[in-house]
């Protein structure tokens, strides 16, 4: 028998056929797809998510988990979508125009769905009008705006302002990057910053909730 | 070069940013620039002048040698940012300097004929050039770690197979600049870092990083003794003090690292006869919240600490100092603030 917790050990381990092989062994013995995801993924995303905020782990080690992660959900997902379960909340990401950098809007992306958010992911050089009618049309709780170049940061000052502009007021903005600050958030108006991609699970899920 | 003439450029105090890309942009048609060699070499040695340094240093963009990669297999120049190989490349088609190239090389003899300026080249490290090219080389990098050969896991295959692709076209580009004139390569290496190798790893061996950094580099440095060039290494990454050790054994005639570094206390791990550049906080520069006198601070301090190791050292930014649009004036009142303080 497996059990939840050797999924989630698995995930956070970075052994990804372990844990192919928990979560459809899992699903044979009967698991419904959300409890898996919910008592099995989530808590082993958890888990490293909290450890990479305490240097336990690096970004080498979030990435192996969250590959692990997203393999699991290639089995899960088909069966999340026939049930009609879609995840609570959604987030629109990307990195601003100008700027080529992912590995962070990458590992944030990828945490995010380890929390359990529907991630709609821009990729890079995203345009402000186009982080607008991807938050329209996805009715996105969160938009994510990263950026890794001091020279692309006025970018996320722009995106901002077309958000605003365009009058979504339901969808908070998060911002991050390496040259990114709290203060920086402030001045360009954005709701929330958050210094590494697990602390970012924590901002968007307190800013979720506020929408 | 003698290594003694860098040497006796830390021993007079000199101080200098990595700031061709902001006298740049005080033209008006940077883009057009950037192809016309002898408009570039004038660029060139204009910041020299302005910084008020013999050291004469291209501009710092290392995106030329991915384009070159991909352009030699007709990838067009619109996907070039977002191109990543996915599966094994076949055997390389000649490679060819592409026009960036050429204005660069073409701008390193204009730069070579004032003998008052040390003609510099530059260009981007073979692991830092391999992570622009596959889409994501975190995890490969961390399988190889793990103990997994190229025959074992074919991320691990793709990355390697890029790097020897990516350093055979590094060494060519490399040469051309040393042709046109250049008598010492800054080379960058960002990439080489604590992002890409995980602490976790390094703590039981350096071999993944010697491997994939320190060993591809020391081939690199083998052509610049050969053709008597000097290497000035440069990575602005976050850093582990054994990556340091590393860098240190490479024999640079300089080496730059960014803020992740207290440059004092690297100080004894670095051979006397290897200048220390660095390493103020450019990155922030745009920001407001570090003020012209914070930076006059920063400077002072490092400064007063650099002296004290009794460590060769030029004081200077961490990275190169890029123009931001409506920033200009903030980042320049803080380059000319170190430079006076």
């Amino acid at each position: 028998m497996s059990t939840l917790s050797e999924l989630a050990i698995a995930v956070e381990g970075g052994k990804r056929n372990d844990a192919k092989l928990f979560t459809q062994a899992l699903l044979d013995q009967g698991l419904k797809p959300l409890a898996i995801v919910e008592q099995g993924l989530v808590p082993g995303m958890a888990s490293i998510g909290e450890k990479f905020k305490n240097n336990e782990v690096f970004v080498p080690e979030m990435l192996i988990a969250a590959r692990a992660m997203k393999e699991c959900m290639l089995i899960l997902e088909p069966l999340l979508a026939a049930a009609g379960i879609k995840p609570k909340y959604t987030a629109v990401i990307g990195t601003v125009q100008g700027d080529l950098h992912d590995i962070g809007k990458n590992l944030v992306a990828m945490m995010l769905k380890g929390a359990n958010f529907g991630i709609v992911d821009l990729g890079t050089n995203v345009a402000p009008e186009k982080f607008v009618a991807a938050a329209q049309e996805h009715s996105a709780q969160l938009i994510c705006l990263s950026a890794l170049l001091t020279t692309t940061m006025p970018a996320m000052k722009l995106t901002v302002r077309a958000v605003r502009a365009a009058g979504l007021t339901s969808a908070k903005i998060m911002v991050g990057g390496a040259p990114v600050t709290q203060e920086y958030c402030d001045e360009i108006g954005a709701d929330g910053y958050s210094q590494d991609a697990a602390s970012a699970v924590d901002l968007a899920l307190e800013l979720a909730a506020t929408c | 070069m003698q290594r003694s003439y860098y040497l006796g450029l830390a021993e007079v105090g000199l101080r200098m940013p990595i700031g061709t890309h902001l006298i740049l942009h005080e033209a008006a048609d940077p883009a057009a620039i950037e192809l016309d060699g002898q408009r570039l070499g004038d660029v060139i040695v204009r910041t020299a002048g302005r910084f008020n340094t013999p050291l004469a240093v291209p501009l710092m963009d290392l995106k030329l040698e991915k384009e070159a990669m991909l352009a030699a297999r007709g990838i067009a120049g619109g996907q070039i940012d977002s191109y990543h190989f996915d599966e094994l490349p076949a055997e390389a088609p000649a490679f060819r300097l592409t026009p960036r190239m050429l204005a660069t090389c073409e701008a390193i003899r204009h730069v070579a004929k004032h003998p008052d300026l040390v003609p510099m080249g530059m260009g981007i490290g073979p692991f830092s050039l391999m992570t622009k090219l596959i889409s994501d080389p975190i995890t490969p990098v961390f399988l190889a770690g793990t103990g997994l050969t190229a025959d074992e896991e074919p991320e691990v295959a793709l990355i390697e197979r890029v790097m020897e692709l990516g350093t055979e076209l590094l060494l060519e580009y490399f040469s051309a600049q040393i042709d046109a004139g250049a008598k010492a390569m800054i080379i960058c290496e960002p990439a080489a870092n604590l992002v890409y190798f995980s602490p976790n790893q390094l703590a039981n061996g350096y071999d993944i990083f010697d491997r994939y950094v320190t060993a591809p580099m020391r081939r690199i440095k083998a052509l610049f003794d050969a053709r008597g060039v000097d290497l000035v290494f440069h990575d602005c990454g976050e850093l582990t003090t054994g990556m340091v050790e590393r860098f240190a054994t490479l024999d640079a005639a300089m080496l730059s690292f960014g803020c992740s570094r207290q440059l004092w206390e690297d100080a004894a791990l670095i051979p006397k006869s290897t200048v220390l550049y660095g390493n103020l906080p450019t990155k922030r520069f745009p920001a407001s919240q570090l003020s012209v006198a914070d930076v006059e601070l920063l400077a002072r301090e490092m400064l007063d600490k650099m002296r004290a190791t009794g460590h060769p050292f030029i004081l200077g930014s961490e990275c190169d100092v890029l123009s931001v649009p409506g920033s200009e004036g903030e980042i320049m009142a803080k380059v000319e603030a170190f430079m006076k303080c």
